[in-house]
């Protein structure tokens, strides 16, 4: 008990004491995943677009290997880049196995199936008036297209925090495709689980603050966006 | 544009016929009610001229030009304005709605939402978001959005529907104004009574057809259009 509680303690002085090499994975942490987001969320959005309002064969299987793909675990996307992206792979050539964008991209992979299948629900849900209003009143598809994400927006909102949530504390891909190489490819999962196993707690323990911090920001965000969320008939 | 023709208009929702070689005409300054029962076609009717239905044939003749209804949809959707019988606004304040068909500068869009504003007798509600509108005020500022964007022709699908008479005369008094301004208005109704005073002819749609309400079915002289075939032409 006493352990615990000295850890806690620790944890706490190594966190709001600034230790260097605990906010560095944090760093590194938050810069792999929010990359990672910002590059899945155009493609992920534009997929979700053409699965909501296109019309051509194959698409409502599409939605299902989206939707399948949403409990694809995350030791497995690692597994799959692993392959892919290993000397004898495939990808073997692009070196980017145990780099920071071996991360992105296995980050990308976990990501995109959320954001496609929670934007497809959301956008799908948007009334058919709202394009069909835009278009007539002189809107492109461009244009509409913006109009509807606007209309959209708590939904696509909703499901960029929730993919945000699900890749930055996932520990598998990171660990198989990033290596937990210190001052590169640690980040705050692969660090917790290095820690852990040297039974040293203390920083597991800040960098789980960290992430249940995020976490319940990230909700506390996530109800503030539903909440406004008002359907307008 | 002075004049919109449409011909041969055919429409079948899975093996459903909804419109048998129908055919339309509007003139600017002209407006024409849209009768018939429920599931007639009237909506089908308005958004297939409005370019946002495909029809499974039409030829669509814009001032003396033929062309197929595919070749026709972007000058359609350019052309005209479909307002559904249950309009959308986008979620904002009216202002916001009133902004968006509008381009140009900030100044210049401003001075048209405020004619807007004044022409419709909603000035007191530019700042109001959408959701907090009646019925009748929301049906009057999609009026007004539509008009704002300067369409030469209007397509109206129940734009007095559940509104109490003082709303609905305000609406027919708007309509009769866009008539005055040489817009074409073509309203699908259930009550013509309503539009009587703005209205110069009523076409009943029933099995598919479009007919007069007065002489029978619309009959027009047949012609050959630059197509190469044969429709019927206008008189």
């Amino acid at each position: 008990m006493g352990s615990i509680s000295d850890s806690t303690l620790q944890a706490l002085t190594l966190l709001f004491g600034g230790d260097p090499g605990l906010w560095e994975i944090i760093g590194i942490s938050f810069r792999v995943s929010l990359t990672a987001i910002a590059l899945a969320t155009p493609v992920a959005v534009g997929i979700a677009f053409l699965l909501a309002y296109g019309r051509f064969p194959g698409r409502r299987l599409l939605i299902t290997a989206f939707n399948t793909l949403l409990s694809f675990p995350a030791v497995v996307v690692g597994l799959t880049f692993y392959i892919l992206l290993s000397r004898q792979g495939p990808l073997g050539d692009w070196q980017l196995l145990f780099t920071q964008p071996a991360m992105i991209i296995g980050q990308i992979a976990l990501a995109l199936p959320i954001l496609v299948a929670m934007g497809h629900s959301s956008l799908q849900s948007t009334d058919r008036r709202a394009w069909e209003t835009a278009r007539t009143l002189g809107a492109g598809r461009m244009r509409s297209m913006l109009t509807l994400m606007r209309e959209a927006r708590f939904g696509l909102l909703a499901a960029l925090l929730a993919g945000f949530g699900r890749i930055i504390a996932e520990v598998g891909a990171s660990m198989m495709l990033g290596g937990n190489i210190l001052h590169y490819t640690r980040n705050i999962p692969t660090a917790i689980a290095l820690e852990t196993s040297k039974g040293e707690f203390a920083q597991g323990i800040a960098l789980g603050l960290v992430l249940l911090a995020m976490a319940f920001l990230l909700n506390g965000l996530l109800q503030l966006v539903q909440g406004k969320g008002r359907p307008v008939a | 544009m002075n004049q919109l023709l449409c011909r041969n208009i055919h429409k079948k929702f899975g093996r459903r016929r909804i419109l048998e070689d129908v055919d339309i005409s509007l003139t600017a300054g002209e407006c024409l009610l849209l009768c018939g029962r429920n599931g007639a076609g009237k909506s089908t009717l308005l958004r297939i001229l409005a370019g946002m239905e495909r029809p499974d044939q039409a030829d669509v003749t814009i001032d003396g030009t033929v062309r197929r209804w595919r070749q026709a949809k972007k000058r359609l959707l350019a052309e005209c304005i479909y307002l559904h019988q249950q309009p959308y606004l986008f979620e904002g304040s009216v202002r916001y709605n009133l902004n968006y068909p509008l381009s140009g500068t900030r100044v210049a869009r401003e001075a048209r939402i405020r004619e807007g504003l004044d022409w419709s007798g909603l000035a007191d509600l530019a700042e109001q978001p959408v959701h907090q509108l009646s019925g009748g005020e929301r049906q009057r500022v999609a009026l007004v959005r539509a008009w704002l964007r300067g369409p030469r022709v209007m397509l109206l699908d129940e734009p007095t529907a559940n509104m109490d008479v003082a709303c609905r005369q305000r609406t027919v008094d708007l309509l009769r104004t866009l008539k005055g301004q040489g817009m074409a208005l073509l309203i699908a109704t259930h009550d013509p009574e309503s539009f009587s005073g703005v209205s110069e002819r009523t076409m009943v749609l029933h099995d598919g057809c479009l007919k007069d309400a007065d002489l029978g079915l619309t009959e027009l002289p047949e012609k050959v259009t630059p197509i190469g075939r044969r429709v019927r032409g206008t008189a």
